[in-house]
């Protein structure tokens, strides 16, 4: 059957592209952006790591050795780490739900999915507190009056075991779940779209079960656009500010989460102390970009092979 | 052996063995919105026998296998295997071998796991040990004669090895029923004439009932020993090669082969 062996079909080169742009303008161009570059992107990122470091390694120390600044960075992370497993969860859901199903109202719920990017983080934040605050729609229960006490077990309950929504940890997580909802499933629905689900058939028909066509087929076939989502959430969760402020109450040694301790810190004595911690969250982006452009250059792989494999 | 798809009747199975997978289908109707893609469909395959589904595109051919399959349900209308009804099953109850028409081969799997999928997701008690795994994998890739690809993945393969990876992946499950849905279609017309002997050959030496989709009445005449021609989800015409072409049961029958000229060199 050597006969059979067709050549593997090879991608000619792409043309080169003739620029019509005269020189002068090209240059033009370039230099506005290297200048806008370095302005906006460049500039801010060197002052935060020259004034991190302008009074000395001691100094840096100090400021982890404060509780405050510790307990900040634990509750950041706390909150990453459970609203980023969870909209893991959604993501992986929602996308495979409109990327698997064709049902009455399947854009609306695209659209949907995307409703925390438009919105305003500080309105997101504000969602929570007029549900759950003192005068939002659940507030009798968690802010009860007497009479509330005497009548509501639930009013009771929650009062007894001291359960606090608004300005406290389940505020910050709910804000942030609601921020960073759209990073994971985004990432997956055009992927999941491009790739079909021909493959998953393939899998039942040799009688894989669905928990096995999941693990075995569908995740490793999406793996690198979902680490990618993961990052681009963690991202957010972490560096989330508007929607945490407006729920947090900026309790210190409480509430306050990294983005807000830097800027408690600033507003307090506009010394370094607030860029330490900022240096800190921007090596956490720098590393969280370098973590995405591998992940979105191996998802951006996977989704040509499923291309070709499509033709 | 058989000869440009001449004489087709006499490899017609006369008394087909009783231990063969017959699949009868029963007053199949299934619709796509306001779209009838079948329409009251029945007809048997014997135990032993390959038939082709012939029609045009957007007969309603392949929703028909898919259908025979369990990958897509019908509204109306029963499946039996071996007069055993399995409407109800899924696709992964059912285990028939079925063979995609761009092959779905698992990208992120090398050949030797593609092929050996089917016996690793088997229940414990089911799967046979690593071993004997090995021994069936390596005995299917020399049926399809692809041994020394074991290791590479599906995308550095071409189209008609790819196509062979997915035969031996459909087969490795031992499935008594083997439905392809036009297993030749992304080929070369070259590669095309040489699987299409193959499936024949590998048909007969393999204890199968097969069903197949095409829209190539060449392949359907030449490869199958029965041929169902389909038009708007209604079955037109069932008979051996030979009797559709010297007796076309009506204007479209007559149409569509006519429109492509029967000729292979």
């Amino acid at each position: 059957m050597a006969g059979t062996l067709t050549p593997f079909p090879t991608k000619a080169a792409p043309p080169r592209r003739a620029t019509a742009e005269s020189p002068v303008i090209k240059t033009v161009l370039v230099s506005l952006v290297l200048v806008f570059f370095g302005l906006f992107l460049v500039l801010p990122l060197f002052v935060i790591f020259h004034e991190a470091f302008s009074r000395g390694w001691e100094f840096i120390l100090k400021t982890f050795e404060d509780r405050a600044t510790v307990h900040s960075i634990q509750l950041t992370l706390i909150t990453a780490l459970i609203a980023v497993p969870l909209n893991t969860v959604f993501g992986l859901a929602a996308a495979w739900l409109v990327t698997r199903f064709k049902f009455p109202g399947r854009s609306l719920l695209i659209s949907l999915i995307d409703l925390p990017l438009w919105i305003s983080p500080v309105v997101g934040g504000l969602i929570y507190v007029l549900v759950f605050g003192r005068q939002g729609w659940l507030g009798p229960l968690f802010f009860p009056s007497d009479e509330m006490l005497q009548t509501s077990f639930l009013a009771r309950f929650i009062y007894e075991h001291n359960i606090k929504v608004i300005f406290a940890l389940p505020g910050i997580v709910l804000a942030t779940t609601f921020v960073t909802f759209p990073f994971v499933a985004r990432g997956l629905i055009p992927l999941m779209q491009a790739q079909g689900h021909k493959e998953e058939e393939a899998a039942m028909t040799l009688g894989a079960s669905g928990w096995q066509i999941f693990t075995r087929v569908t995740l490793p076939k999406i793996k690198w656009g979902l680490i990618y989502g993961i990052i681009l959430c963690n991202a957010r969760a972490m560096g989330e500010f508007g929607a945490v402020s407006v729920v947090s109450g900026h309790i210190r040694n409480q509430t306050n989460t990294m983005p807000l301790h830097i800027e408690i810190l600033y507003n307090e004595y506009p010394n370094t102390g607030a860029f330490v911690i900022a240096a800190l969250l921007s090596v956490l982006a720098l590393v969280t970009l370098f973590i995405k452009t591998y992940a979105e250059w191996r998802a951006e792989r996977q989704l040509r092979a499923a291309a070709e494999s499509a033709e | 052996m058989r000869n440009g798809g001449l004489n087709v009747s006499s490899a017609l199975p006369q008394n087909p063995p009783n231990d063969f997978m017959s699949i009868q289908i029963r007053n199949i109707s299934k619709n796509f919105g306001k779209f009838a893609a079948l329409s009251d469909v029945s007809f048997d395959v014997e135990g032993g026998e390959l038939v082709a589904l012939l029609g045009p595109s957007g007969s309603g051919k392949t929703t028909l296998l898919r259908v025979v399959a369990g990958l897509e349900f019908a509204e109306k209308g029963q499946i039996f295997y071996n007069e055993k009804d399995v409407t109800q099953r899924s696709a992964y109850q059912r285990k028939a071998g079925f063979v995609f028409q761009h092959y779905a081969l698992f990208q992120h799997l090398n050949v030797f796991e593609n092929v050996a999928f089917g016996l690793r997701v088997r229940k414990r008690s089911e799967r046979p040990p690593e071993p004997q795994i090995r021994a069936r994998v390596e005995q299917l890739l020399e049926t399809v004669q692809l041994k020394d690809l074991a290791k590479r993945l599906p995308v550095q393969l071409s189209g008609g090895q790819r196509q062979r990876i997915a035969f031996a992946r459909a087969l490795a499950i031992e499935p008594e029923v083997l439905l392809l849905d036009e297993p030749f279609g992304a080929l070369d017309a070259k590669v095309r004439k040489e699987l299409r002997h193959w499936l024949r050959r590998f048909h007969d030496t393999a204890h199968l009932t097969s069903l197949f989709v095409t829209h190539d009445q060449d392949e359907a005449f030449e490869v199958a020993d029965r041929v169902v021609i389909i038009d708007k989800g209604r079955i037109q015409q069932i008979g051996t090669p030979d009797e559709v072409r010297n007796a076309p049961a009506n204007t479209f029958v007559e149409e569509f082969l006519e429109l492509r000229p029967v000729t292979t060199a």
